[in-house]
């Protein structure tokens, strides 16, 4: 596999575990930052001519041989029918926030067609198809799966960048504020780990000047953003040593759900209990690695960690399972 | 502006930061961060910077030999007391 580009990269964790065949809000929020992970690559990578603040871009880039499928796609639609764009980096990277859904649907299919080119993405039976509600009503979905190896690499790297003390790359940089917006961050590092992304955070806003620049830029779509507990969680989170402001919020989006596994019968024994759920995930097609037995075991699902919590649920008679629920990244 | 080094240069360089060991080798950060601790791989740290540098060659093939006498079914202190007896 070839070496990714920032903005795949950044899709590896955003498409990750998404719906692929629904725009769901956590879907919408992604192909947004998807398209501003683009406008990022090409300023890192100088595509723009600048004059003082103001990037510019000629549409003749699009005939640019190293220009690749999905940056076309998002050029195009910033470009629409002009034949210059201009502007400051955050009036570029609000711009995101007005695409319609049949813009966003471009710029996804653009990176999953050469992300799957590539082996590093590939659509799965979604897991909450295996939910009982879901199986039981015969719904059938689709998710996508980012490739195992490639995805370890591109958060560990990041949450090594970011954890480790040492000077931080641009590309650490961007990808932070992508993932804030995104609301990925929650996946890649725990709730303790995030006071110190916030410290860091601050720590950059002040001393580098791509920092300063792109942390106050909030690219949020209120409607598509869950804000339940968001103001407890700001509190909780976002206060540091050395104070707390508008560059520690870290938006709430919720990208997974509670799933519920039944089993094909009462295990009082928590060993059958978690083989019986293995076998049902496999049997879908996913990737299971148990991290941690005992109660409530650690498993890996495609990716993503998952405590499986024992749980009955009660219709005319109780059906017994496992309830999923996510767990950051941050072993 | 600090751009992050491309796979290429990574590979030519002599020493590499821990998030580059984490591309070279694709284990998790917090593993290479319990192995440094742990003084199974070895490195470099400026005082003032407080940046720890990995020896790369030397690194990536002691991470290749751990992880290969875990698959052994080895423990962390038994990997240890093997590792010691040998010289970097």
């Amino acid at each position: 596999m070839k070496e990714l580009s920032f903005a795949q990269h950044f899709t590896l964790i955003a498409l990750n575990a998404q719906e692929s065949t629904r725009l769901t809000n956590s879907k919408k929020v992604s192909l947004r930052c998807m398209a501003a992970a683009v406008i990022l690559e090409l300023y890192l990578d100088n595509g723009f001519s600048q004059v003082g603040d103001v990037l510019t871009c000629e549409r003749g880039i699009l005939e640019n041989p190293s220009i690749s499928l999905y940056q076309k796609a998002v050029l195009n639609i910033f470009f629409s029918k002009n034949e210059t764009i201009s502007g400051t980096l955050p009036q570029y990277l609000t711009r995101v926030v007005k695409m319609s859904k049949k813009q966003l649907k471009i710029v996804e299919d653009a990176f999953v067609a050469n992300l799957k080119e590539e082996n590093a993405l590939e659509e799965i039976h979604a897991l909450l198809s295996s939910d009982l509600e879901f199986v039981t009503a015969g719904i059938e979905m689709k998710e996508y799966r980012s490739n195992s190896e490639s995805f370890t690499r591109v958060t560990e790297s990041i949450r090594a960048e970011i954890l480790e003390e040492g000077p931080v790359t641009d590309e650490a940089i961007l990808m932070l504020w992508l993932l804030r917006e995104s609301g990925s961050i929650y996946d890649l590092f725990s709730k303790e780990e995030l006071k110190h992304v916030a410290e860091r955070i601050y720590k950059l806003y002040n001393d580098s000047s791509l920092g300063k620049t792109v942390f106050p830029i909030s690219i949020h779509n209120t409607v598509e953003y869950a804000v339940k507990n968001f103001l407890k969680m700001k509190k909780e989170i976002m206060t540091t040593p050395s104070g707390s402001g508008v560059a520690f919020v870290f938006p709430i989006i919720e990208r997974s759900q509670s799933i519920f596994i039944d089993t094909e019968a009462y295990f009082a024994n928590k060993e059958d209990r978690l083989n019986d759920v293995k076998d049902r995930l496999e049997r879908n097609g996913h990737h299971i690695k148990v991290i941690r037995e005992g109660d409530i075991p650690l498993i890996k699902i495609d990716n993503m960690l998952y405590e499986a919590v024992p749980h009955a649920k009660v219709y005319k008679f109780p059906v017994h399972g496992v309830r999923l629920l996510k767990y950051p990244l941050s072993l | 502006m600090s751009r992050q080094r491309s796979m290429d240069k990574i590979l030519a360089s002599d020493f590499v930061s821990i998030g580059e060991l984490v591309r070279l080798t694709g284990s998790r950060y917090s593993t290479l961060k319990f192995y440094t601790e742990e003084g199974m791989l070895p490195f470099e740290q400026e005082e003032e910077k407080r940046t720890r540098r990995f020896p790369r060659e030397n690194a990536v093939s002691r991470i290749n030999e751990i992880k290969e006498l875990k698959e052994q079914g080895l423990s962390i202190p038994e990997i240890k007391e093997r590792l010691s007896s040998k010289a970097y």
